[in-house]
């Protein structure tokens, strides 16, 4: 299928972006790097009647990897950080999951955020690494959210169809980590996949958001280690869903293992 | 609304709509029928093509967003002798049969040739599998694409 009529700005900066947005509000939509809207442009589960392509906006490209807290600006790519020698390996093997690196040569973190597809690495990342979202808008200025407040369901976060997701920060992750995921092929969305760094636990793609296992963590730090107790307080704790892909019985089954194979990685 | 490209080396202007993905300004303006459309929606990697050397899905760019960048389609390699080596060995190897795909795999594999940091051959196997071959069964194509990366 073909996307429906649509128009197009191209702003040359934030401030215009953001003056697009206020004044065009939830008729438009941002466009980043296309990987998840074009899609839904081309299938029409998406009709602005205006895109805000982002492509020219400076403020929004590139990314700070050296110091002890990242920022990564809305606008990267995925294929840049990809080639980045300063990338954390944590950052590096959760990449190699994001789609096709066809994708990645397009797809922005940024962009990865904002739309927020439950089975996507971006929001699980940005939950794991208690990372901090920067979002501004024209009329009230910037908010810094923490992922926990950015991301509220599938499809959803936080932003007001005024506001632009400008950054994401964190500290450096380092140390041992674990990231896995269980998909059909290789580059397509996870049936479900966990992650497990400096004691907190995620689960993503089991239900509508990706998930911290509060209760995993907890028996972590009361000395738990891995093994059949810590899977079957995961089985317990994670929120899952049936789709055509899979069952929420197989993603609890599958990501319980899978809390128990990061955690071990971790550890 | 206006875009100025360069396609296999020639400029290119012209007026687009925005809803105008890459591959049909491709396809039904420039006349280069050989970057094929399969799924339209990014899973298939038929339409792959080079933008400013890395390698994309056409079908997932509106030309808008091509302005000022250089593409290469299957079009643009006939002078290239990698691509000549890599159509040789998908010949010799029989990676191809009915050859819709071939494009879309012609141009990831020589994105992957071309990539800084060089990418571990044995990798090849997960990194092909963003374009989809419904003949071949895919061993050949990835013994081929091995063999040619070296």
């Amino acid at each position: 299928m073909k996307p429906a009529p649509v128009a197009y700005r191209r702003p040359e900066s934030l401030d215009e972006a953001l003056a697009d947005l206020a004044e065009l509000g939830d008729r438009a939509r941002p466009l980043a790097g296309g990987q998840s809207l074009v899609p839904l442009l081309a299938l029409r589960l998406a009709q602005p009647e205006v895109l805000v392509g982002l492509e020219r906006v400076a403020e929004l490209r590139g990314a700070d990897l050296d110091g002890d807290r990242l920022e990564i600006r809305a606008m990267t790519r995925e294929a840049e950080l990809e080639r980045s020698a300063a990338l954390p390996p944590l950052l590096g093997a959760a990449l190699g999951h994001v789609g096709h690196f066809q994708i990645r040569s397009r797809g922005t973190v940024g962009g990865s955020l904002a739309h927020m597809d439950p089975a996507a690495e971006w929001p699980a990342l940005a939950l794991l690494l208690d990372a901090t979202l920067t979002v501004a808008s024209a009329r009230r200025g910037r908010r810094r959210l923490p992922a926990a407040s950015f991301i509220l369901g599938p499809l959803t976060t936080a932003l007001e169809p005024d506001e632009l997701l400008e950054a994401v920060t964190m500290a450096r992750p380092d140390g041992r980590f674990g990231f896995a995921e269980v998909e059909r092929r290789s580059g397509d969305f996870a049936l479900v996949g966990a992650g497990c760094h400096r004691g907190r636990v995620v689960v993503f793609a089991a239900g509508p958001r990706p998930q911290r296992l509060p209760g995993v963590e907890a028996f972590l730090r009361d000395g738990g280690a891995p093994g059949p107790e810590l899977q079957r307080r995961a089985h317990a704790e994670i929120e899952a869903r049936d789709d055509l892909h899979a069952s929420a019985a197989y993603r609890r089954q599958v990501g319980a293992r899978l809390v128990d194979q990061v955690v071990a990685a971790a550890s | 609304m206006i875009c100025r490209l360069t396609v296999n080396g020639t400029p290119w202007e012209g007026d687009v709509p925005p809803r105008l993905t890459l591959a049909d300004l491709l396809r039904d303006h420039l006349q280069l029928t050989g970057t094929h459309l399969g799924c339209e929606q990014g899973v298939c990697g038929a339409c792959t093509v080079l933008c400013d050397g890395e390698a994309v899905r056409s079908c997932l760019m509106l030309a808008v967003q091509a302005d000022g960048r250089s593409l290469t389609t299957v079009e643009g390699l006939d002078a290239d002798p990698d691509a000549a080596a890599l159509r040789d060995a998908l010949v010799a190897g029989r990676g191809l049969q009915c050859g819709f795909c071939t494009p879309g795999f012609l141009l990831s594999a020589l994105a992957l040739r071309r990539a800084d940091p060089p990418v571990d051959p044995a990798r090849v196997p997960e990194l092909l599998a963003g374009n989809i071959c419904r003949c071949t069964g895919y061993g050949p194509i990835v013994a081929a694409v091995r063999a040619w990366l070296g």
